[in-house]
């Protein structure tokens, strides 16, 4: 069932609506390294909404809990550039979910749609972050090679957790709902 | 009679993703105005039977259908989902999961704003609709305000105002404590008078409904329609007990005493019955019975608080000095309602939370100052929803994961694993993903890996919620077993029958005070307690009260052994 | 946040009354006039107005302290962090040196220092209309806010769901992860490696995901059951009707944002500095 892009089913909706809660509130939790640059576990919800509902879920998803993780941790301030940064990165997350034999809700992959995940993952947050970086620049006026350091610093880090914990959470949910034929009782 | 407004003949519906039929033949006709339990332990269909009346199927629900579905006279494929919810309003089991709105108000009128009805109209039609459900005062309340039983009447609210034909009920008393329950249960009742609308209420707790005034009960099992009656002709029948549900306790009481049952003796009614000299007679020669099963004997405590106190904000106390113990091997039930601060209480256990004053004791030991890990070591908390605490995919997995946790050898950990899984009766399952397990087994297995670690005493936080008399039986049956053999239970729950069945002692919590404690049918048959802490009395209390053959107190003691007595026989 | 999971206070203010879909116009010309320019001397009267509102709103301190020191923490990390690895970028924005002091591996200058505190002014500036947007600003309002200002009903109604849910997830996730600690999982420092505790995160992720999951089917079928996205629009309960104040506040910012852009358009605004002559 193909629809307009914004003409979205109910299930999008909600989807994009809890993915946000939890992005919004994991992102509370964070190992600060240097301003708005930290190890985000948050990230991993991301890769795994992105992974299980797609580009549009995981664009909004990263754009609105982005926005509510800044409401309250933000100091007063919503980072727009990095709100960007998030809508992009769950978009690149998403584009796995374009190939038709990837459904994380019946546990069906190959290894291809694996690296495709970590890859385009990866991607994502290197332009997603390479986004909000320039923007910080050229609407902040931050300093561009202050900019690149930081950068740098949090592209590696949420790539560490993308691959580390965002990768390894789908393949577990993967693995939770393989359906399994010939189980038997042993003694 | 005029035409059914819901109509099924020879209907089965398959899932896309399973392999066998979830509904065979079903044959069932409603008629508008009529008040339905349908009725059925888990895995029966009740709720797919709902999902198909509601439109989910085929709308949501993909799969196959067979045979036919008439609304109102038309195929719900003629239809849309938006049509069928015009005709068939539904309140579903999560109140948290269809309270959508961010205030009170605007959930009522969620239905109305996606009609595009202009604002000024929809406010007297959305006060209105609070009006009936007792909630207007309420209206610009957040949901986080809420208890479960006021979220759940705002739901009703916002279906009462979409003035459906039809109001569908899906588990209404799943998450709701006894005294929220039995309101919900007068409210639909209330509003069936009122607006003579047709009601289907879907769930497996068939005493609490039978409350108030049903027309017909439709019992389903294994995907079948098995008998369809008024309720005095199920009651006096044995359809209930055969199919896994549970009979009121009064009619078992009843049965066990040798009271022969016709539906002319309107079984329904506890009022009537215990008029009749029979029924006493038959009673009173029921309870000279000797029964030679002996109460087990005290033992000394493992867990205790000694007046502790706790607030989260150093201003308001939610516990008030509550001193309550457990012994070694004993089952301890904590009773009270949602908000009497039993969940602060067993965190106050876990370590979770630190009491603002007074003493946790472990073997006598203080242990205020552990931490949430080191009292995992002793304490095992088990929660509500398996769900949330699985994290593994196959079993051996998830239960050896604490003991790798605390760096314990493989080998061991080896050993330790099959001792548990045989002990839960989960060995033959070892290899198994846990996604191919029922709910029940899935609770076993949160069961089985905590016992791993080997506790002293466990916690568990609602063990039987979500879970039809069959397997509930089943489920508290493993704990009986599991506490034989030396482990501490206590058990946080609101369920009466739970505690008057399996628990040793019990205590009741009310508003951060323990207000009764002591042996289980003695709390449990303590009126004035019950009352305030707006539990409820089971009617084993009430068909002793009204008869007058027995104490109360000992009247359920002897219905608690019978039972023992016959399951031992079994 | 409070236990409903609002930042909400209850007041009577202009802003209070003021229209969501007005404010968020407000908010959203404010953010767009702060980007445009890199001048302090906009930015200390656009903060002391900005704080002048925010006294106006009358709003208790106590709520508000916690996003001030949050502030404060973030500005003196930033501004760290840039002296520490441009030093000298300053010198590089106005052309001028003046040494302060020798880093040995490059020199701290007075530009910088004044650079710093110019990107601190701005982003001060922008925190007095946020928090009267999000203290002012009831959550139910929120979504038909952003729709009036043409965003599509579902993806306000997204927003709505992200802030209803919220504090749901939230106690879940307390549990979730209490439950594990109590089985001997360690999240904090000491409680086992790096690595570890970071395996600890993704068996916390699951069972949250995994309810997450169940939450959204019931969810969905609550919201299709009762009618949600038949139409190509839909009303809001809660949306409340623009006032002369915010047809006022409407024309003020349209009026600002034209005369910022002309301003900015003939190059004034850029970064300034008052120690050199231009």
């Amino acid at each position: 069932m193909k629809q307009s892009v914004l003409n979205f089913s109910t299930k999008t909706v909600v989807a994009i609506g809890i993915g946000a809660a939890l992005y919004g509130l994991l992102g509370n939790i964070s190992i600060p390294l240097i301003a708005q640059t930290a190890l985000r576990p948050a990230i991993a919800i991301l890769t795994i909404f992105g992974a299980m509902f797609g580009p549009v879920v995981g664009l909004l998803s990263g754009f609105i809990g982005h926005i509510i993780t800044d409401l309250t941790w933000g100091g007063g301030q919503i980072w727009w550039t990095w709100v960007v940064g998030s809508a992009v990165t769950g978009l690149g997350m998403g584009l796995v979910s374009m190939s038709r034999s990837f459904n994380v809700n019946e546990g069906s992959s190959s290894t291809s749609h694996i690296v495709t995940l970590a890859v385009a993952g990866s991607l994502a947050l290197a332009v997603g972050f390479g986004v909000s970086s320039i923007l910080d620049v050229y609407l902040y006026g931050e300093a561009p090679d202050k900019m690149w350091a930081q950068y740098g610093f949090a592209t590696v880090s949420n790539v560490i957790v993308h691959l580390v914990l965002g990768v390894p959470a789908v393949l577990g949910l993967l693995k939770l709902n393989r359906r399994n034929s010939n189980l038997k009782v042993m003694k | 009679m005029n035409q059914p407004i819901i109509s099924f003949r020879d209907f089965s519906f398959q899932y896309r993703s399973l392999s066998e039929p979830t509904l065979k033949g079903i044959n069932l006709d409603i008629y508008p105005g009529e008040k339905i339990l349908i009725a059925g332990p888990s895995g029966s269909g009740k709720s797919t039977l709902a999902h198909c009346i509601n439109g989910l199927i085929p709308f949501t629900y993909g799969g196959t259908i067979t045979g036919d579905y008439t609304l109102r006279g038309k195929r719900p494929a003629d239809l849309s989902i938006f049509e069928i919810s015009q005709t068939v309003g539904t309140i579903l089991q999560d109140q948290d999961g269809q309270f959508i709105g961010l205030s009170v108000g605007e959930d009522v009128a969620f239905a109305f704003e996606n009609e595009c009805m202009p604002q000024s109209e929809m406010r007297p039609l959305v006060e209105q609709a609070l009006q009936v459900v007792d909630m207007l005062p309420l209206i610009n309340q957040s949901p986080h305000d809420l208890s479960g039983g006021q979220k759940q009447r705002v739901s009703l609210a916002g279906v009462i105002s979409m003035d459906t034909e039809v109001l569908l009920f899906d588990e209404p008393l799943a998450n709701l404590d006894p005294a929220s329950g039995k309101k919900a249960i007068e409210l639909m009742e209330d509003i069936h008078q009122k607006s003579n609308k047709t009601m289907i209420i879907i769930e497996h707790r068939v005493e609490d409904v039978l409350e108030q005034p049903i027309d017909r009960i439709v019992v389903m099992a294994e995907g079948e329609i098995v008998a369809i009656g008024t309720p005095d002709e199920l009651l006096a029948s044995s359809m209930l007990q055969t199919h896994g549900l549970r009979e009121p306790l009064y009619v078992a009481a009843l049965k066990y005493a040798g009271v022969g049952l016709a539906k002319e003796d309107h079984p329904t009614s506890l009022e009537l019955l215990s008029e009749r000299s029979e029924v006493r007679e038959r009673l009173s020669i029921w309870l000279e019975k000797e029964l030679d099963i002996t109460a087990r004997s005290a033992s000394e405590p493992i867990l205790a608080l000694q007046d502790v106190k706790f607030s989260y904000d150093g201003e308001r106390d939610i516990i008030k000095g509550v001193s309550l113990h457990i012994g070694r091997g004993e089952r301890v039930a904590l009773l009270g309602n949602n908000g009497a601060g039993k969940s602060t209480l067993s965190h106050l256990f876990t370590g979770i939370a630190k009491p603002s004053s007074g003493d946790v004791l472990y073997g006598g030991e203080r242990i205020n100052d552990w931490s949430i890990r080191k009292r995992g070591e002793h304490i095992g908390y088990v929660m509500q929803n398996p769900n949330h605490m699985i994290t593994q995919q196959m079993i051996a997995d998830e239960v050896s994961l604490g003991l790798r946790m605390r760096g314990m050898a493989p080998d061991a950990v080896t050993a330790r694993v099959e001792e548990t899984l045989r002990t839960c009766g989960l060995y033959g399952y070892r290899n198994w993903p846990i996604s191919a397990l029922s709910y029940g087994q899935k609770k076993r297995v949160t069961i089985a890996s905590i016992l791993a670690l080997q506790p002293e005493i466990m916690i568990l936080d609602e063990p039987t919620a979500g879970q039809d008399y069959k397997h509930y039986t089943e489920f508290m049956d493993f704990i009986v077993s599991l506490s034989d053999q030396g482990t501490s239970f206590l058990f946080i729950t609101h369920d009466m029958h739970l505690a008057l069945e399996y628990t040793d002692r019990a205590a009741v919590l009310h508003d951060g005070h323990c207000i009764a404690q002591g042996p289980t049918s003695q709390v449990l048959t303590n009126i004035e307690a019950i009352a305030q802490a707006n539990l409820k009395e089971t009617s084993l209390g009430k068909l002793a009260r009204s008869t007058g053959v027995a104490q109360p107190e000992q009247f359920v003691r002897h219905f608690i052994q019978h039972e023992k007595k016959v399951k031992r026989d079994e | 946040m409070s236990k409903s999971g609002t930042l909400y206070i209850e007041g009577d203010s202009l802003f209070h009354r003021m229209d969501g879909a007005a404010k968020l116009f407000m908010f959203a010309v404010w953010t767009v006039f702060v980007f445009l320019f890199q001048d302090i001397r906009i930015f200390v009267p656009l903060f002391l107005f900005g704080i002048g509102l925010l006294i106006a709103a009358k709003l208790p301190y106590k709520r508000i302290r916690f996003f001030l020191w949050l502030m404060i923490v973030f500005n003196l990390m930033n501004c760290l962090l840039t002296l520490l690895i441009t030093p000298a970028y300053g010198s590089k924005v106005w052309g001028t040196t003046t040494v302060i002091l020798n880093l040995g591996y490059n020199v701290l200058t007075l530009e910088s220092v004044f650079y710093v505190l110019t990107l601190t002014l701005k982003y001060m500036s922008m925190m007095p209309i946020t928090l009267l947007f999000i203290f002012t600003t009831h959550p139910t309002r929120f979504a038909s806010s952003l729709n009036r200002i043409g965003v599509p009903y579902k993806i306000a109604f997204a927003f709505s769901i992200a802030f209803r849910y919220v504090p749901d997830l939230q106690t879940e996730f307390r549990n979730i992860s209490n439950a594990m600690q109590a089985r001997g999982m360690g999240f904090g420092k000491g409680e086992g490696s790096y690595r570890e505790r970071f395996k600890h995160f993704v068996s916390i992720a699951i069972p949250l995901v995994q309810s997450s999951l169940h939450r959204i089917e019931t969810v969905s079928n609550a919201m299709d059951l009762r009618g949600f996205g038949r139409h190509r629009r839909r009303t809001w309960f809660s949306a409340t009707a623009w006032q002369r104040a915010d047809y006022c506040i409407a024309v003020i910012c349209v009026i600002v944002m034209v005369v910022a852009i002309a301003v900015r358009m003939n190059g004034f605004g850029t970064f300034w500095y008052p120690f050199t002559s231009v």
